[in-house]
């Protein structure tokens, strides 16, 4: 009897745990009393830092016992305070991260929230467009979203449109163009682009478009995946291109002491005719100072070098960086402020900023400048997608790869040392 | 006095608050550090015993030997300038200025009060070769040295050079005023003696003034040498370590493998050698001293 007894007990306890792994998603109170803490990269200056900070403002109307704090570090702290707040298990409820290797780490230790599970349950998948799930899981590698977006951009070649005529060049679509019209503005004495190499990130990009344009999409990741090496002939090559485009003069003198701002604002001055960057650059193409005026710039996306290996309608995009949850500090407050943001942000940065973010929207986006308006066309139409050259990289091989990058340009390591020398640092790491 | 030094206890009552605060705030951190050094992986995500591995790691890693090499030239570099250019600009205000000492005295220790970041900023503004030349490169060309034009901080053979002008260009002036003071103390009478027996500058600065300026001068070789044997901010502040890691010191490297890349045990290492470094630099002085 008393084994019976015991059986029937332990049977209900096991259905019991069993119910609850099922529901584990947490249910959203809209009047929970809750001081939000918020650790951001966005001052309240920018844009980014408005939209999040209006999102906050917004939810603590409808839910007058919810308070926010938000703190403010540079981004090139993040990782270090992110670091040291992991460390004392201190995680803020809401917080600025990285995508990519950075935040797998977070993952891998259980210390975020389970993004798509909370959003099911609230029947919000759909508020993220697929566009922004499928870069965010291939960079973290999972099946399911751990953060959410608050950016969607795309990147490529920005070129000043008075220079182009200036000196009679086409736009080019595919590489080797590119390379005559570099040759057509050496001759003119215009300086064809500019690099912000001594920020090294901009310059990274450059040899990460050639080599998704030579390798396709996949092959950052799979080098990282150890599938493929970084000293594959394609890699080479790509950093050889870049380092002979430097030595051509293209970027004129000492492009690693030029930074990605002085390089965007030379290009909105007349200084040089091409950058490669970011559609984050819009803001200073549509700003009141741009003296080459909101029509003066045009975007092109990367050159073209084999069409079946990758087409023209592939771009470099990512989510810029991404906002995380904290999940020892998730409960009823926070899933009522995701609920509301989740359902909210896209028409508020669309409306108020004509920002896209990577969520769904309503509102019309006909008020948009006409170069904003091409940036989200090229995103809504873009067929597939690649990530940047560091994406899928530790810190140490991404410091390794930023670097050199450097030395690679000066002339003082040729391209396959650069390529050992990720693999090196690649090696090393694991 | 003897009668209160002779007791044993009274000793310990003086040393002890001190050695207390000495072990607290200098040989617990170093222990930890090693104790640190040990481990890999952050704190909290990923913290495992790994014995001597990151040591072994050190031997292998070959952006520490540059940091290494880097820290060493910029120490040498700096060093001299520092006390050198310190010890000329003390004899220029001690013989070579009849008029405007105090003058002269405030421009030159100017630079020691200017925050490392705007000297930083200020100087990347002079090397500055894209998109406009700076005061070095414009000079340069206007006066027909076009192929002297280059970009000093952008490239691995001049970064150094330039990043070490800097600093030598903030701190001469703090080492121009202890070496004046020094130089203060050499009794007239000495001097004006060695003047009539007919002694040049020369002679008497190799005779009579270095060796009597020796105990300033082993103090500002310390000051110096603990001053650059952890180079960091002025690095951050104009090159961040770049072009590749020409100026990536040890202490930068440290900074970024233990708090960017997350590896603190490593970072730990790192700071072990340091702090080798440190007592084997002082050691030299030392013996310098003794001599």
């Amino acid at each position: 009897m008393k084994k019976k007894l015991l059986s029937v007990i332990l049977t209900a306890a096991l259905a019991a745990s069993m119910t609850a792994v099922g529901v584990c998603a947490t249910e959203p109170d809209t009047q929970a009393e809750k001081n939000f803490k918020v650790l951001s990269i966005w001052s309240d200056e920018s844009v980014d830092g408005q939209i999040l900070i209006g999102m906050l403002d917004k939810y603590s109307e409808v839910n007058p016992n919810f308070t926010y704090e938000y703190e403010y570090v540079a981004a090139s702290d993040l990782s270090t305070k992110i670091a040291t707040l992991v460390s004392s298990d201190d995680l803020p409820d809401l917080f600025a991260y990285v995508a990519g290797t950075p935040l797998k780490n977070l993952i891998n230790a259980d210390k975020v929230v389970n993004i798509s599970e909370e959003l099911e349950s609230l029947g919000l998948s759909d508020q993220i467009t697929d566009g922004a799930k499928s870069i965010m899981t291939s960079l973290s590698g999972t099946d399911d979203l751990y953060d959410l977006p608050f950016g969607m951009n795309v990147e490529g070649f920005w070129y000043n449109k008075a220079l182009f005529e200036e000196a009679g060049a086409e736009v080019p679509t595919t590489w080797d163009e590119l390379l005559e019209v570099c040759d057509v503005f050496m001759e003119k004495g215009i300086q064809p682009l500019a690099t912000g190499g001594a920020d090294k990130w901009p310059t990274t990009r450059l040899i990460n478009a050639y080599a998704y344009r030579t390798m396709g999409a996949d092959a950052t990741r799979q080098a990282a995946n150890g599938e493929i090496s970084f000293t594959d002939e394609g890699f080479v090559a790509a950093a050889q291109m870049v380092a002979d485009m430097v030595e051509k003069g293209y970027f004129g003198e000492g492009a690693t002491t030029v930074d990605n701002t002085t390089a965007e604002n030379m290009l909105l001055a007349g200084e040089c005719a091409m950058v490669y960057d970011g559609s984050w650059f819009t803001s200073s193409i549509t700003a009141d100072t741009n003296p080459a005026g909101e029509d003066g710039i045009g975007f092109m996306g990367v050159p073209v070098v084999d069409e079946s290996i990758s087409p023209s309608t592939e771009y470099p995009m990512n989510c810029g960086n991404i906002l995380c949850l904290s999940k020892s500090k998730y409960d009823g407050a926070t899933a009522g402020f995701l609920q509301y943001f989740v359902e909210n942000i896209g028409d508020y940065a669309m409306g108020d900023y004509q920002s896209v973010r990577g969520y769904t929207y309503t509102v019309s986006d006909d008020a948009l400048s006409p170069i904003t308006k091409e940036i989200v066309d090229t995103i809504t139409t873009a067929t597939g997608s690649t990530a940047w050259w560091e994406a899928y990289l530790n810190d140490e091989t991404k410091s390794a790869a930023q670097d050199n990058v450097q030395t690679l340009i000066n002339g003082d390591m040729t391209a396959e040392e650069y390529m050992d020398s990720i693999q090196e640092a690649y090696d090393l790491s694991r | 006095m003897k009668k209160v030094l002779g007791s044993k206890k009274a000793i310990a009552l003086f040393v002890v608050p001190g050695l207390i605060l000495y072990v607290g705030i200098v040989f617990v951190p170093v222990i930890w550090s090693f104790g640190y050094s040990l481990f890999s992986g952050t704190p909290g995500l990923d913290w495992r015993f790994t014995g001597l591995k990151n040591y072994q790691k050190l031997f292998l890693d070959s952006r520490f030997k540059t940091a290494l090499i880097v820290n060493l030239k910029y120490i040498l570099y700096t060093m001299l300038g520092q006390v050198v250019l310190g010890l000329g600009l003390a004899l220029i205000f001690r013989f070579g200025l009849k008029r405007f000492k105090n003058t002269f005295r405030t421009i030159a220790f100017f630079p020691v009060i200017l925050p490392t970041v705007a000297v930083g900023q200020l100087f990347a503004k002079i090397y500055e070769i894209q998109p406009h030349y700076g005061l070095l490169n414009s000079l340069l060309s206007n006066i027909g040295l076009q192929n002297l034009v280059q970009p000093w901080i952008g490239q691995q053979s001049t970064a150094l050079p330039a990043l070490s002008v800097m600093d030598i260009w903030v701190s001469m002036g703090f080492y121009a005023v202890i070496f004046y003071g020094g130089l203060l103390d050499i009794s007239d009478d000495v001097m004006e003696a060695a003047k009539i027996d007919g002694c040049g500058f020369w002679k008497m600065f190799r005779t009579i003034i270095f060796p009597l300026l020796r105990p300033v001068t082993i103090t500002c070789l310390v000051f110096s040498f603990a001053g650059t044997v952890k180079m960091f901010e002025s690095a951050t502040a104009l090159t961040g370590g770049g072009p590749g890691n020409a100026t990536t010191s040890l202490s930068m490297y440290m900074y970024n493998v233990a708090f960017s890349y997350g590896n603190v045990g490593y970072g730990s290492a790192i700071a072990i050698v340091i702090f080798l470094i440190c007592v084997i630099g002082t050691r030299i002085i030392r013996v310098l001293d003794r001599e």
